[in-house]
């Protein structure tokens, strides 16, 4: 019996030594990045991309999260990091104001906080790193509709609500665009989906009866995608009929193989990681000031700032030749 | 269980050393030195950070405080043989209360946490009346009250709505410091000692182990079975709404996920601490030491350089508290085990 204690005794002594030097060995510049939720392929894409900064600046990335959206799991890790002593900490936040009493604390322990994706309060963070502008998304639709239909014809719309603040935001920028740049294309009508695969795609099943000379259908909300894509396939006018929209990659994948949607809009996740490790580093290192107005991330090239937004800039688009590299 | 103290022969002394809670608070020692020793580094900046900072120290209270009002108000509730899954729950909904008095009702912040005291004990009277007044077994009414509570703090908020911008007075309930320790520890060690008083130092007590035992002996020996389990489960209420105050301070926010899964940890540190689950035995001091060897090991596997490095701190803690309970658990029937072993090999040839 005294024996055996002896033996896990040595073990563990020589375990804990191990760990000790394992420690001593770190004197690298640490940089946290918590996502709203670890396992969700959409921020595991963007890892891809923190990894990569994190290789290029030599830096030790941590990267944590709740295994699911849980605004007080953020917190509790927050917290962990400002005992931990990393040198920057780069959220997507849950919960805005939730995690915002963390990240101020985080910054009084003289920790730079940055957050990405999805803001805290402007008080509790130094930058944002913004995927998206309300202008950038607007223009970036309306051009890739007038590319796919030679800028002429008759295109229709399908929101998730006619009231909903971000879907006005963005329909008023293409509205913009359209009015500037494509004088031959003509908006003939905006139907409302509800957020709704479904009903997005009666909706456009309707569309394409009411409208025999519809050209494209451009839906601004992520299921009115794939809706749209159904209804125009089943109607047989695939080809004739062009899909395009704000969405995510896997849920349209099978529609565009098909050849049916054409275009998906989005921000590229892999650059959003990339560059929210690269802004998180110039932070710690005193390289990026409040006031700047352009900032520079490795091989991605340069970035606009706007009072304190790092715009990513102009979206992403996924189509037949790429979208199997992504997967979110 | 009992020792007599004048009784000073040193068998008592190995039984007393041998003890659960005993073996519990030497796992807890080791864990803590392990801790402090490999979790703690110097950063680049030449501060001492990780594991072996007061810090650090203060963070685990904190964040073990709901989880352990939870463990307390259960301990009681295991004892008697019951159990409660809906604490979580309740906890959801009386943080979902708590902000809608306040921030809808315009109530002072005292005023509509002192309602939701009252709300939570009555929640935990829900339970109480299904349990004794119909006979139905624990476990399946707080299954159903564990749904029905979440379910209303998500109608109430629609799924959407979180109630923040607290005062500041209130955050500090939460979020600093008061006499030298998180302030919502003073509330957690005024519950451990009130619930410490009532189950070791008092009659009911004693009615709760007998419950947990023999509920129908307990009847035929006149107790008051009916209203000695009301109260555990009003109790849990309870204490259930004061978690969700504190875990509103804390935060800064009240949502309806308020305390999702937390019962699950509760029982686990309930357990652990020497409770059993049949009934009839546990203690107080064996459930706050099962909280601190939880909440201790899940906050020192965050500090060590390797768990960093894979980025998993929330599932190793996962994965080893399991461990965790089913070595104390192991660990506690052992000796019986031994002694059993010991008996049939020295047993004298016939």
């Amino acid at each position: 019996m005294k024996k055996i204690l002896l033996h896990l005794c040595t073990a563990g002594a020589v375990l804990l030594a191990s760990l000790v030097t394992a420690t001593a060995a770190d004197s690298k510049l640490v940089v946290a990045m918590l996502p709203k939720s670890k396992g969700n392929a959409y921020f595991i894409s963007c890892k891809v991309g923190a990894d990569k900064a994190a290789k290029e600046l030599g830096i030790q990335l941590l990267f944590d999260g709740p295994t699911d959206s849980n605004a007080a799991k953020q917190n509790e890790i927050v917290e962990n990091w400002i005992t931990l002593g990393v040198d920057v900490i780069a959220v997507a936040a849950e919960n805005k104001e939730g995690i915002s009493t963390a990240l101020r604390k985080a910054q009084k322990a003289g920790i730079k906080v940055l957050t990405f994706d999805a803001d805290a309060m402007t008080d509790a963070r130094s930058f944002f790193v913004n995927q998206a502008t309300p202008e950038g998304i607007g223009q970036g639709l309306m051009d890739e509709a007038a590319r796919l239909t030679n800028s002429e014809g008759e295109f229709a719309m399908i929101v998730a609500s006619l009231t909903a603040s971000n879907q006005r935001e963005w329909q008023q920028h293409i509205e913009a665009r359209l009015k500037e740049k494509y004088p031959k294309m003509k908006l003939v009508a905006v139907r409302p989906c509800d957020d709704l695969k479904d009903k997005a795609q009666s909706e456009a099943t309707a569309l394409l009866s009411a409208n025999p000379k519809l050209k494209l259908i451009m839906a601004i909300c992520s299921p009115g995608v794939p809706g749209a894509a159904e209804a125009v396939k089943q109607a047989g006018l695939t080809g004739k009929v062009k899909v395009m929209g704000l969405g995510l990659p896997n849920e349209n994948k099978r529609y565009v193989h098909a050849g049916v949607t054409d275009s998906i809009i989005l921000w590229n996740t892999g650059d959003l990681g990339y560059l929210a490790i690269y802004a998180g580093v110039a932070l710690a290192k005193d390289e990026l000031k409040q006031g700047a107005k352009t900032f520079k991330a490795g091989s991605l090239g340069t970035f606009t700032i706007a009072g304190d937004n790092i715009l990513l800039g102009k979206p992403f688009i996924f189509n037949k030749a790429n979208i199997d590299q992504f997967d979110f | 269980m009992s020792v007599s103290p004048g009784n000073k022969n040193p068998r008592d002394w190995k039984a007393i050393l041998t003890r659960h809670e005993m073996l519990l608070l030497y796992v807890l020692i080791a864990e803590w030195l392990f801790f402090y020793f490999a979790g703690t580094t110097i950063n680049r900046r030449g501060a001492v950070v990780g594991f072996g900072t007061l810090d650090r120290q203060f963070d685990i209270l904190r964040h073990s405080c709901e989880i352990g009002l939870l463990a307390l108000a259960l301990t009681p509730v295991i004892i008697t043989a019951g159990i409660d899954l809906s604490i979580g729950s309740l906890l959801g909904l009386c943080a979902i209360l708590f902000g809608k008095l306040w921030h809808d009702g315009g109530l002072p912040i005292s005023v509509a946490a002192g309602l939701t005291l009252v709300l939570g004990a009555l929640a935990g009277g829900l339970n109480a009346t299904l349990i004794t007044a119909l006979r139905l077994p624990p476990l399946i009414v707080t299954l159903g009250t564990y749904s029905l509570f979440r379910g209303l703090a998500e109608a109430i908020t629609h799924g959407a709505i979180t109630y923040t911008d607290f005062p500041a007075s209130f955050l500090f309930v939460g979020q600093e410091r008061w006499l030298g320790l998180p302030t919502q520890a003073w509330i957690f060690f005024g519950v451990a000692l009130g619930v410490g008083l009532l189950v070791h130092r008092t009659t009911f007590g004693r009615a709760f182990r007998t419950i947990g035992l023999a509920p129908e002996g307990a009847r035929y020996a006149g107790l008051p079975v009916g209203r000695r389990l009301a109260l555990v489960y009003v109790l849990a209420g309870l204490i259930a709404a004061i978690a969700a105050i504190i875990y509103t301070a804390r935060l800064g926010q009240a949502k309806a996920d308020a305390g999702t899964g937390y019962e699950l940890f509760a029982i686990t540190a309930v357990v652990l601490g020497g409770t059993s689950i049949f009934g009839g035995t546990g203690t107080v001091h064996g459930t706050l030491l099962g909280v601190a060897a939880i909440a201790v090991l899940k906050n020192g596997l965050a500090c060590l350089p390797v768990v960093m490095r894979m980025n998993a701190a929330e599932e190793m803690s996962g994965l080893l508290t399991g461990a965790l309970l089913l070595v104390a658990l192991t660990a506690s029937v052992l000796p019986k085990i031994l002694s059993r072993f010991r008996a049939r090999h020295h047993a004298p040839a016939p």
